[in-house]
């Protein structure tokens, strides 16, 4: 990232959003919204400003685990290392600006729109991990249960905890942690996909690390299937095993706390060997959530007018044969964006992606079928029925009739089959040579 | 579609390829209604 940040040339919006495309492949008009950080350019992260702020918020990086100041960077490792202010917290006491030296605080910064002109677009707006529902297993109701990202942020050096393992009710390192799997996947009332293995994955290397800095540590891991589908990975989960972690196929449906300890208390049943239903007590839950699409994804779906697959990640042009483009040609997606992979394949996604969309810019043409809509103006009626139907928005009504964009038609037919006057026709699709077909069909009847 | 799962389906249904079910326009659904079609079936 920060390699990319130094090369001439890359041009990095962080903290920005996009607010409008226009145009087609070759020739994107990209309008960019770069928020208003109330920290102007000059800032080299110093963090002077931080130590004086009297205001605090929580921090989103640590999945609101500690506190952080209202003026802050996003996170140790941000690509440009800038500060940002959170005016929901900020109090407007000036103090940071008094002690930066490069003067870079500004509390009067506004939002500034950016237009760029770009040739193609890769979408790759990642993933979220699904929050269940309040009450659902315990989460949000019981302070030792958490999701998969918290366990993530608490077992990082950089984390909340400096990386050491507590639990949230009383910051005791716990002695007997349950990991279940698939909450809120391979679910028929939340999402129905598998995550791809990835919380499985996830769930067995922090089972490992955890067991590693403590080999003390009693560890179940209750699963429905372990996926471990992938290079090394089947090992991976062997090595596992064979440290000493738990593995119980089950389903659990329900959680309590003893109020006093705070303790888990979770019936489940092994349902390879039938034990029967068994209570036992943990210290601490993990739940391995689901991959969802990115929050606020569905802006800049509607923005590219891109097409959602059933589990709401964004559509592939084909999902064995093509999965890195899109229907709209210059718009290629890579990673989470379009179905849920491990880092591995997002890599190999992303390449792919990009390699693809260097060979089309790469040339100075762009070859399109001949299949596509022509317009006979002389007959056209101006009445503008094609445009408010054509889904890719390639025909406009001129004053001296519709005029079809050859670049963004996908020959789909919509426009003719609304044209009231007939002054449409698709090539090599036009309406004599169905009704010959419908002819000859008929005729043998 | 109902070929490629191996679905059955009467030898009298003939199929017409079409672009999209968007160009598909009433004149032609109606010629073949005039030309003797029991029905037409609009899939994509």
């Amino acid at each position: 990232m920060l390699e990319s940040a130094r090369t001439p040339g890359f041009n990095i919006y962080t903290y920005s959003e996009v607010e409008d495309v226009s145009g087609f492949v070759g020739n994107f008009k990209v309008k960019i919204r770069k928020k208003a950080r109330y920290v102007n350019n000059d800032c080299n992260g110093c963090g002077a400003c931080f130590e004086v702020c009297p205001a605090y918020g929580y921090d989103e990086f640590n999945e609101g685990m500690n506190p952080r100041k209202a003026i802050y960077v996003a996170f140790t490792q941000a690509v440009p290392s800038m500060a940002q202010i959170d005016m929901t917290k900020c109090i407007k006491c000036g103090l940071c600006q008094g002690v930066c030296e490069l003067k870079a605080i500004d509390f009067n910064q506004e939002d500034e729109i950016v237009e760029v002109e770009v040739g193609s677009i890769i979408v790759a707006t990642g993933w979220d991990e699904y929050e269940p529902e309040t009450g659902y297993l315990g989460y949000n109701v019981y302070p030792n249960v958490i999701t998969q990202m918290k366990l993530e942020r608490i077992l990082a050096p950089n984390g909340p905890t400096v990386g050491h393992l507590t639990r949230p009710s009383d910051g005791k390192r716990p002695k007997k942690i349950l990991f279940i799997q698939c909450v809120g996947s391979r679910d028929l009332n939340r999402q129905t996909y598998c995550s791809a293995g990835v919380c499985c994955m996830i769930s067995i290397k922090n089972t490992k690390l955890i067991k590693q800095h403590y080999p003390d540590t009693d560890i179940t891991v209750a699963y429905m299937d372990i996926r471990a589908a992938g290079k090394d990975y089947e090992e991976y989960f062997t090595a596992s095993r064979k440290e000493g972690i738990k593995y119980i196929r089950t389903n659990i449906s329900k959680i309590h706390e003893d109020p006093q300890t705070h303790n888990l208390k979770v019936i489940l049943q092994n349902t390879l060997i039938n034990t029967g239903l068994k209570e036992f007590e943990y210290d601490l839950v993990v739940l391995s959530c689901a991959m969802v699409p990115a929050i606020g994804v569905e802006k800049i779906g509607r923005i590219l007018k891109l097409e959602n697959s059933q589990d709401g990640f964004f559509k592939e042009f084909h999902s064995r044969l093509n999965p890195i483009d899109t229907k709209i040609p210059g718009i290629v997606l890579a990673g989470v964006s379009q179905g849920p992979k491990s880092i591995a394949e997002s890599i190999a996604q992303g390449r792919a992606a990009a390699s693809s969309l260097a060979r089309l810019m790469g040339k100075d043409k762009y070859r399109i079928l001949l299949i596509r809509a022509t317009v006979d103006k002389e007959k056209c009626a101006k009445c503008g029925l094609c445009e408010l139907n054509c889904p890719y928005d390639a025909i406009k009504t001129n004053p001296d009739g519709a005029e079809v964009n050859e670049i963004l038609c996908r020959g789909c037919g919509s426009c003719l089959a609304n044209c009231p006057s007939e002054a449409i026709t698709l090539r090599y699709y036009r309406e004599p040579q169905y009704e010959k077909q419908i002819d000859a069909i008929l005729e043998e009847i | 579609m109902a070929g490629t799962i191996r679905a059955q389906y009467p030898a009298t249904i003939r199929p017409i390829r079409i672009n999209c079910t968007g160009r598909v326009t009433p004149s032609l659904m109606m010629r073949a209604i005039g030309k003797g079609a029991d029905g037409i079936i609009v899939a994509g």
